[in-house]
């Protein structure tokens, strides 16, 4: 591949993001990448550091796997409609295929609506980025998580429990292991029965089982998150909320997932205070969504492996391959 | 014990008393919870392959093996012998414990062996692998809108799909995990 080539190719991409969001409304804001709390996620191992101040006092510090917590802060101090590209850090992952250990992601955010308005926007995104190299997509499919499970694995998660998915991974020949949480349960039967049948054509999978809400807004039922993941050419592009903004809920989640990371042995951050007093200001429902900037550019051209979209992989900086 | 996330291809796997050698593997780490590495394993007894997911967190069973750079010898039909080119070395595999990427062979062939102690388990092929065009049909005339394609056949037996431009005699490269023609060989 012509480095030229990439170097275009990442410019239009980025052109056509800062477009599309501007004809909308939204602000371009820049969020910071060094902070005091990177991220509470027990699964996602971020860049740690320190910051040493002026009388050599030293802060503990990461650099963020998402810039989520500065986002929700601007729209918790009165920003309607906001998107920012930023450089996101995760280590422990791979180093090529789908993943860098440095990517962009692509964060907006909206008050006002909720996220089957943020799926409308998604797919316009997509399709005006693949048009900006004449890829066109047939018709977004939308599938809940509940009908995908009734028709490929025949369970209700309406009904099931943790020992429920487990009888069903050991009924289908899946292997399960004694510390797997309902959570990790639920993962092995979608990994091995749904996501294969998802296909290449461009489909949004919502409503994900509660244990899977992450920092989304649950159902009127309250069995499941108001979330969101789109799939193109079976690569997942991006994650998305109705968000929640209960202070309360967040904050019992935080504690969850600190514990979670205690108990893996993982360096436990701080709660982001400041971000936990801004969350009851933003007015409900508000939707956000999380894209990576790569994948999409990946989706758009064509490509397989993210190496091709970049200038600088990082297996070529570290020298691993 | 192992983890999941130290799995590469050709690793060997110990699961239910079964030894498994990993053909394929992809880290996938799921919008919310734990990460997974999925992976397509062949039973090395009855060549069976099966897809086999394992939550990072997992402990696993490595099985201690060696990769022994070799080379196809010949075959009786039954058996396949290899050579260690340093050493002199033989050893030989039944048609089962090879399975389908019997096809990719042709006498020469540098291969990787994973032995288990002295005894050969199976084989590993290189990525991709030259072959010569023995056998191509002209291009149909007309027939150049876009990606047209024609069965040639390789100096091996093996029949692949590749572009009408290609010519007998001519060299190229075959994927042996897609089992795909890849380019043309320039002298």
């Amino acid at each position: 591949m012509n480095i030229q080539t990439i170097a275009l190719e990442r410019q239009t991409v980025a052109d056509t993001i800062r477009q599309f969001f501007r004809a909308r409304d939204y602000v371009e804001v820049d969020t910071p990448i060094l902070v005091r709390s990177p991220g509470m996620e027990p699964n996602l191992m971020p860049f740690e550091t320190e910051l040493v101040d002026e009388r050599g006092i030293v802060h503990p510090g990461g650099l963020i796997t998402s810039p989520e917590y500065s986002m929700k802060k601007l729209l918790g101090r009165g920003m309607e409609r906001i998107f920012t590209i930023a450089p996101v850090f995760r280590n422990g992952e791979e180093l090529g295929g789908t993943h860098q250990p440095e990517f962009r992601m692509l964060e907006w955010y909206r008050q006002g609506a909720d996220y089957q308005a943020c799926m409308d926007e998604t797919e316009a995104l997509v399709r005006a980025v693949g048009a900006a190299f004449s890829r066109t997509f047939p018709a977004f499919r939308r599938l809940r998580v509940r009908d995908l499970f009734l028709e490929y694995v025949g369970v209700d998660l309406d009904t099931v429990d943790a020992t429920g998915l487990r009888v069903a991974c050991g009924d289908r020949g899946l292997r399960t292991d004694p510390s797997d949480t309902e959570s990790d349960l639920f993962y092995r039967l979608f990994l091995s029965f749904v996501e294969p049948r998802l296909g290449p054509d461009p489909v949004f999978v919502y409503d994900y089982p509660k244990h899977q809400a992450s920092l989304s807004q649950l159902t009127d039922d309250g069995k499941y998150g108001q979330r969101f993941e789109l799939y193109v050419d079976g690569l997942e592009l991006c994650n998305g909320f109705t968000e929640l903004t209960d202070v309360a809920e967040q904050r019992k989640r935080f504690l969850e997932e600190a514990a979670e990371r205690r108990d893996l042995g993982k360096t436990v951050f701080p709660l982001d205070e400041e971000f936990l007093s801004l969350l009851p200001r933003i007015r409900q429902p508000a939707y956000g969504n999380a894209l990576g900037v790569e994948r999409l550019h990946m989706v758009a051209t064509g490509k397989k492996s993210i190496e091709d979209v970049l200038l600088f992989p990082a297996s070529q900086l570290f020298g691993t391959k | 014990m192992a983890s999941p996330n130290d799995i590469k291809k050709g690793t060997v796997i110990r699961l239910n008393g079964e030894l498994w050698v990993v053909i394929e593997f992809q880290r996938v780490s799921p919008g919310k919870g734990s990460s997974f590495v999925r992976t397509r394993v062949k039973n090395i007894r009855s060549g069976k392959i099966v897809e086999q997911n394992f939550k990072s967190a997992e402990s696993l069973e490595f099985e201690d093996v060696q990769y022994k750079k070799m080379q196809y010898l010949y075959s009786d039909g039954q058996l396949y012998t290899f050579m260690d080119n340093q050493s002199y070395e033989q050893v030989q595999l039944s048609a089962s414990d090879i399975g389908d990427d019997v096809k990719y062979f042709k006498e020469g062939l540098e291969v990787t062996i994973i032995m288990h102690g002295e005894t050969p388990l199976t084989v590993q092929l290189p990525k991709k692998i030259q072959y010569q065009i023995v056998s191509a049909p002209p291009a149909v005339k007309g027939d150049t809108s876009g990606n047209v394609t024609k069965e040639v056949e390789l100096d091996n037996g093996l029949k692949v799909r590749a572009p009408i431009f290609i010519k007998e005699g001519e060299q190229v490269m075959v994927n042996t995990e897609t089992g795909e023609y890849t380019e043309r060989v320039s002298e």
